[in-house]
């Protein structure tokens, strides 16, 4: 009771900010309204998804201050656990995708327990090799179509099909997704508020004051941990239905881990609007310079470059974020 | 038949680590002087690659003259990047830190794809491409492998000699051991920042260049080696010249387990052994050998550094 209670505590944000909220949200809710170009939905529907892995990210990485480039494992898990027991079993997706949080956070957990023993750089880079062993297995491992990948034909299912979600129009996609987006804001507004949530801000802070006043600082990094991996997971899942053809390299490779944490970064790293704000300015801008330079005018790469001096400005000039610019400007207007 | 292989695959092993400590050596010069993880350090081989490769295919020169061309290339590209950017990180938290150099590291890598395009390059020509020297025991080695190897041990030696005996290398030391004291002693802490970038640069392009001759190169080279390069520095000690000498050697070997394990289950004909070629996981063990180290001696092993 408690904990649905702060999840749709907004009181402590300014009464503006909400308004804006509401009305962003009334926006999305009626984007499929407006006549829309496939292009533009398949943008949306990725704008929903990386503010989905960056909200996961953000309670690791934003509250909590553990950076971690290792997330597309945990895409790649959610993605994978999805699309063989589609394939192979035939198990709908609303069982696969509780069963891959599961196996995610079970992983998260092996691996958290040792990973979580390093700080700082180190933790970083272990992440990133974790990842990338377990990309390296499933390029070869021959039980889940190795490096080939696999594929979801949806001819075998005739659309729409509610329980496995396999649809011909994007916009049963966009609407599930925007529920799981709404859902996801109310969960890190809960964490945001609870007990989990203060230690780790406390442990970003300083984590020997942390440790002092009696804070499990391993632990409680740890289960925020699994926290971010259930996010991640449940996207992957998502992911796997709604683009049907999953490989090791565009699932768990680690640009998918960088542009996630990316995400977070550049709209304010420990704040409930951040990855969202981040991903919202991202997204569009990614995908609409990859058609208008990289395919017409043939300039391969050219978003991405756009996109890492985007990177080195922000972590060179703010790096807390848009969200730490809007409050810097909020309060020298306030003053 | 066996030790034939065993031997082979371990002076491979210990060649290519030559080369790879070489690799590493910039990486933990950054580290120790300033703290700060370096992720464009492959992006910074590549650069290297692509500047021994062109100017040798360009020029129609011999592919080992372009080595000091490189090094020019690398000291300015990394003095450049401190004084132009990572200067500007060091204020930030750690987490910008980290996806500052991230960010150059995209950058590197697209500006390559821009301009040369996906595909794999490598030199054909050349004094030493093609040869091989008879080592005994019947090993042979290409003479490529060799020369690099050599080359890469003298500049590491040039550079432990820099950093040990003169008086830019005891500053250099000074701050990395207390940046504040040695403020306080007159030293220009910043400009020795932008040397370490500078001397990193340069030895790793140079690296670069020396692999390029028995290397493809392609702009997502890089991240191969930015990993081999810390495990390389996890290994030695962060900050430790010497103990990246010694991890490299040893790295080297690591990439060759997985050669010696094919054979010899090849040589011993048990099939659940030849069902999965290990050879596919070859920098997996890398990887692994990262995380180990990491939690069992996060030191390292001549490390000063926590």
């Amino acid at each position: 009771m408690e904990a649905l209670r702060n999840a749709f505590d907004f009181s402590d944000s300014p009464r503006t900010d909400l308004m804006v909220v509401g009305i962003l949200a009334a926006l999305l809710v009626a984007f499929p309204l407006v006549p829309y170009s496939s292009f533009a939905m398949a943008t949306m529907i990725q704008f929903l998804m990386f503010s989905i892995y960056g909200m996961g990210w953000n309670t690791i990485g934003g509250y909590g201050g553990q950076v971690d480039l290792g997330k597309a494992q945990y895409v790649g898990i959610g993605a994978y656990t999805t699309a063989v027991m589609l394939i192979r079993w035939d198990v709908p997706f609303w069982v696969s995708m509780p069963v891959g949080m599961g196996l995610a956070v079970g992983w998260s957990f092996v691996i958290g327990y040792p990973l979580f023993k390093l700080k700082g750089h180190y933790f970083a880079i272990a992440t990133i090799a974790t990842s990338l062993v377990l990309k390296d297995l499933f390029e070869v491992w021959d039980f889940v179509g190795a490096a080939r990948g696999l594929h979801i034909s949806p001819v075998k299912y005739p659309p729409p099909d509610f329980l496995r979600l396999i649809f011909r129009e994007d916009i049963y996609y966009y609407y599930l997704l925007l529920a799981f987006f709404f859902v996801g804001i109310l969960v890190i507004n809960w964490f945001r508020h609870s007990r989990l949530g203060f230690q780790l801000r406390a442990i970003r802070d300083n984590e020997d004051v942390a440790k002092s006043l009696g804070i499990n600082v391993h632990w409680a990094k740890i289960k925020t941990y699994a926290l971010a991996t259930a996010f991640v997971s449940a996207v992957g899942s998502f992911h796997a239905v709604y683009i049907k053809n999953i490989e090791p390299e565009d699932t768990m490779s680690l640009d998918i881990s960088v542009l996630i944490a990316l995400m977070a970064m550049l709209g304010g790293a420990g704040s409930l609007w951040g990855p969202i704000i981040g991903a919202g300015i991202l997204i569009p801008l990614k995908s609409y310079l990859k058609e208008w330079l990289g395919a017409k005018a043939g300039l391969i790469g050219i978003d991405l470059i756009l996109y890492a001096l985007i990177i080195m400005l922000v972590s060179a000039v703010e790096p807390k974020g848009i969200w730490g610019l809007l409050d810097r400007l909020r309060r020298g207007r306030g003053r | 038949m066996a030790l034939d292989v065993l031997v082979a695959s371990l002076v491979a092993g210990l060649l290519i680590g030559m080369v790879l400590a070489l690799v590493a050596l910039g990486l933990t010069i950054i580290f120790g002087v300033m703290d700060i993880v370096n992720f464009a350090h492959g992006e910074f081989l590549m650069v290297g690659m692509y500047t021994g490769l062109l100017v040798a295919q360009g020029a129609k020169m011999e592919p080992l003259l372009t080595l000091p061309l490189a090094a020019v290339v690398g000291f300015v590209l990394g003095w450049m990047c401190y004084f132009l950017f990572v200067k500007f990180l060091l204020r930030g938290p750690m987490v910008a830190q980290l996806l500052g150099t991230f960010g150059l590291m995209l950058l590197l890598r697209n500006l390559a794809l821009l301009f040369f395009g996906s595909e794999d390059r490598a030199i054909h020509h050349g004094l030493l491409v093609g040869k091989s020297i008879s080592m005994g025991m019947g090993v042979t080695v290409p003479a490529t492998k060799l020369a690099a190897a050599l080359l890469a041990v003298t500049a590491f030696a040039a550079v432990w000699l820099l950093i040990n005996r003169t008086r830019v290398g005891k500053a250099l030391q000074a701050t990395a051991l207390n940046a504040q004291g040695a403020r306080y002693m007159g030293i220009p802490t910043d400009r020795m920042n932008g040397l370490a970038w500078g001397i990193g640069g340069a030895t790793v392009t140079i690296a670069g260049a020396l692999l390029v001759n028995f290397w493809a190169v392609n702009p997502y080279v890089g991240l191969l080696f930015t990993m081999l390069a810390f495990t390389i520095v996890a290994l030695g000690g962060f900050g430790s010249v010497p103990g990246a000498f010694l991890a490299g050697l040893v790295v080297g070997l690591i990439t060759e387990i997985p050669g010696i394990w094919d054979s010899i289950s090849l040589a011993v004909g048990w099939r659940w052994m030849m069902d999965v070629p290990m050879t596919s996981f070859k920098y997996t063990w890398v990887y692994l050998a990262y995380f180990i180290i990491m939690l069992a001696r996060p030191k390292g092993l001549f490390g000063w550094k926590r």
